[in-house]
């Protein structure tokens, strides 16, 4: 049933109400969105082969197995930001929305509810933006002078999506705040401020360089796919390189700079304040963007992390054996409770919890 | 390499010193690639041929920036890709429905789909071998539907009377053709999308 409305669609044969009964079922999962945007490429793709003779099939001479390789090098780039201000970082967090809230340039304060699905007005006027329940939808450039910033925040237990007026996408993660241009200026840099986790796909702009700031290195992109991590209570800044070519640098020192290939991580130390750098897989690296939770041997003490901001709960670990323990696997956000997520970790190393409310307190095993 | 890329060679060589017989060879191949892409993201046939011709203009214009015959397609594409979304960003793309929120939540899909497509030089050369091998693999009657409406752009009552078969079997041999490629695509396809699928 819906494979035909999707062929009929794709041919430009659908009437409006069968194409309001597809958007309904692409909105319906994520699944079935994944699924109709790589049919309609699919046919968008058609167009390479030109028009085809239909009696005499083409016969292909090359071997198959080139695509995997080349992909291999194909990139994403991550970022961790990471700034030991931990005591203001929790302090501020009690007071903090469980909505997202945008503060406009002006300083007016919007929530995102539900049902508030609207347009977003500048100062003069002006439509610059669609608001979504989860999603808002930046468009239009200014001059340099007229600049306004925005601001985001996302509580603990939310992510967020963002388009901002350049094209560039971003999703955001927990616990996150950033701050951008309302529209971007035509000229000059395209600079944005970050603390938390953003995943980026930056729209190319070679004229404009992206630049993602934290509060001791910046990173600047000329168009590619990254993810920025810059939560407060980490004491590194990490960027994992997928596509494309970044450049970390220190904002004190830019001499202090390294340029990432793809598959490699950077690491800042913002207490000797050098850069180091690894060989990494990066699909760990993104799959929050993709709703899961990916550990490649990471330590129990960053799992917690991750799953406070996730969950939105807090976790006192009272057991110091699993605190040195690590772990590899993934789990899908959705499908999973913090609860699944601990009954799994303990078949791996067996210990006891109990949940009051929001904390949940991890003890050793023979405590009871 | 076969022959036909040795050929294409020597008027690659040829394009790139200015020779206007040889541009002409790339304006016709691939003139109607690019308008039967960009059709599918901004709905408007003539529109879509404007912008075939702006990016073939563009080529010539900057024929010293494309370093090999490969080159010529990913330009091209790439050219009419961040077209596309142009166009669509500033809403020059004509609305289709009346209920406005289907024309915006069209033009999301198509920013998301436009967005996830890299047309890098390397990439584009096995895609359009793996796009022709898949098309040829088709069974006989599904591939004669598919290229009639694909390449063709007719409509299914028209090849339903060419072909002597009712409009539903048009319908299926579609759906199934389509199915065919998604499936044979579906590993390149996926790949793509883990690096840039987020949504």
């Amino acid at each position: 049933m819906t494979s035909e409305i999707i062929y009929k669609y794709l041919s430009n044969e659908a009437s409006e109400q069968e194409v309001q009964q597809l958007f309904e079922w692409i909105e319906a999962s994520e699944e079935n969105k994944k699924q109709f945007i790589s049919l309609k490429k699919t046919w968008a793709l058609t167009a390479l082969s030109g028009t085809i003779s239909r009696e005499v099939p083409v016969v292909a001479l090359q071997p198959k197995n080139k695509i995997r390789t080349y992909f291999k090098y194909a990139a994403i780039l991550v970022v961790l930001f990471g700034l030991g201000k931990l005591a203001f970082y929790f302090n501020e967090r009690t007071a903090v929305s469980k909505e997202v809230v945008l503060e406009l340039g002006d300083g007016r304060l919007e929530f995102f509810t539900e049902k508030n699905l609207n347009t977003l007005v500048n100062d003069k006027g002006e439509l610059v933006a669609r608001k979504f329940p989860d999603q808002i939808v930046y468009f239009g450039k200014v001059q340099d002078e007229d600049v306004l910033y925005n601001t985001l925040k996302i509580p603990y237990g939310k992510t967020f999506k963002l388009k901002l007026s350049d094209g560039t996408l971003v999703s955001l993660n927990s616990g996150t705040t950033l701050r951008y241009p309302e529209q971007f200026g035509i000229n000059g840099n395209r600079n944005v401020y970050l603390t938390g986790e953003a995943f980026f796909e930056v729209a190319k702009d070679k004229q404009h360089p992206f630049i993602v700031h934290s509060d001791q290195v910046e990173i600047e992109v000329l168009g590619t796919r990254f993810n920025v991590s810059a939560y407060p209570e980490d004491k590194t800044v990490s960027s994992v390189l997928v596509e494309g070519s970044i450049k970390m640098s220190e904002k004190e020192n830019p001499l202090n700079t390294v340029l990432l290939k793809p598959s490699q991580m950077a690491i800042w130390q913002n207490q000797s304040k050098k850069i180091t750098t690894k060989n990494v897989d990066t699909s760990f690296y993104e799959a929050w963007t993709q709703g899961e939770l990916a550990f490649n041997n990471t330590p129990f003490s960053t799992i917690t992390k991750i799953i406070e901001r996730t969950y939105d709960v807090e976790i006192i670990n009272e057991n110091a054996v699993l605190a040195k323990q690590n772990f590899t696997g993934s789990i899908k956000i959705s499908e999973s409770s913090v609860e699944n997520i601990l009954d799994l970790l303990k078949r791996d190393t067996p210990f006891n919890y109990s949940i009051e409310q929001k904390t949940i307190t991890i003890k050793p095993i023979f405590h009871n | 390499m076969n022959q036909n890329n040795s050929f294409e060679l020597d008027l690659f060589h040829s394009f790139k010193e200015g020779d206007e017989t040889a541009y002409t060879f790339f304006y016709d191949k691939y003139f109607r690639r690019i308008q039967s892409f960009s059709v599918q993201f901004i709905y408007d046939p003539d529109e879509a041929e404007n912008l075939a011709q702006e990016a073939l203009l563009h080529l010539w214009q900057n024929k010293e920036n494309v370093e090999s015959l490969n080159g010529i397609q990913a330009f091209l594409f790439t050219y009419a890709k961040s077209k596309c979304l142009n166009l669509i960003r500033h809403n020059k793309v004509k609305d289709k429905f009346k209920n406005d929120l289907l024309n915006h939540k069209e033009r999301e899909l198509d920013i998301e789909v436009l967005n996830s497509l890299q047309f890098d030089t390397l990439e584009l050369t096995e895609l359009e071998r793996i796009i022709q091998e898949s098309i040829s693999e088709l069974p006989p009657k599904t591939r004669e539907v598919f290229i009639k409406k694909r390449f063709e752009n007719k409509k299914n009552a028209e090849i339903a009377e060419e072909m002597e078969v009712t409009l539903k079997a048009v319908e299926a041999h579609m759906t199934k053709a389509l199915k065919i490629l998604k499936t044979k695509l579906s590993d390149y396809l996926f790949l793509i999308f883990i690096l840039i699928y987020n949504n």
